[in-house]
């Protein structure tokens, strides 16, 4: 799994360099992300933009990243895709994450 | 008329191949819009992500028979396999649409959404286990 990290105005900006999150890779995408908030991240803009599609085992992982960050971190997600919007919206979990177009609004978010 | 002959795969239970399976069948459907691809293409994942996790998890790699039919007017799905399967019931009971807070962090679901998307996405779906094989039919409609 390919995922590209920079730090920028305060952010970890994480890029999820797959074209899917999916069942195959959530596991490990969810440690993955896991460590770096365990390494003290807390504010965290994860990029989607080259992902265009992503099933309810990748939607589970990205929750369970928001939960271990918990109501002391951030996660803002950018470059939402018309696939990953799809399972956002068939969950409902667009009333849960913050969305940006953009990598600059959700880091000045 | 049928725009496309019947796509007729059998695939080894892996999460890798039934990804692939699943872009082969959503290669039919070209009727779809974009949003629409979309949900499709998720509700067929899930199942057999499904299959593979569940039916069959004590039995890797085993095989999964499906059969995709692009219609005039919908495009139907029929996925087959031997293993452990769902009691019926526990199917039917599954709910078509996810209820949670969504302010309750904590309680928020990260597993379990996969028959709601399905009964959400499907017009119809229909399950059921038969002398050790396990049947899904679905039907969606290219235009709703």
């Amino acid at each position: 799994m390919l995922m590209e990290d920079m730090s920028e105005g305060g952010c970890l900006v994480v890029s999820l360099k797959e074209k899917r999150l999916d069942a195959v890779i959530a596991a490990s995408f969810r440690e993955a992300m896991v460590a770096r908030i365990d390494q003290g991240q807390r504010n965290i803009v994860l990029d989607m933009s080259q992902v265009s599609f992503m099933d309810s085992s990748g939607l589970g992982a990205v929750v369970y990243v928001l939960k271990h960050l918990g109501h002391s971190g951030r996660l803002h997600i950018c470059g939402v895709t018309p696939g990953v919007m799809a399972v956002l919206k068939l969950t409902r979990m667009d009333r849960v994450f913050k969305t940006f177009d953009t990598r600059q609004a959700a880091i000045a978010a | 008329m049928n725009s496309h002959e019947p796509l007729r795969l059998v695939v080894p239970a892996t999460l890798l191949d039934v990804r692939a399976a699943t872009e082969r069948i959503v290669g039919l459907c070209d009727r779809f819009s974009t949003e629409d691809r979309a949900d499709y293409a998720t509700a067929v994942m899930e199942w057999l992500v499904n299959v593979v996790k569940h039916s069959y998890a004590h039995a890797p790699g085993a095989q999964i028979r499906i059969c995709a039919i692009a219609g005039a007017e919908a495009i139907e799905l029929m996925v087959e396999d031997s293993g452990e399967g769902m009691l019926p019931w526990k199917f039917e009971a599954a709910p078509s649409e996810l209820d949670f807070d969504a302010t309750d962090i904590s309680r928020l679901p990260e597993s379990g959404m996969g028959l709601a998307i399905i009964k959400s996405v499907m017009d119809s779906v229909r399950y059921h286990s038969d002398a050790g094989v396990n049947r899904l039919t679905a039907v969606r409609r290219w235009q709703r």
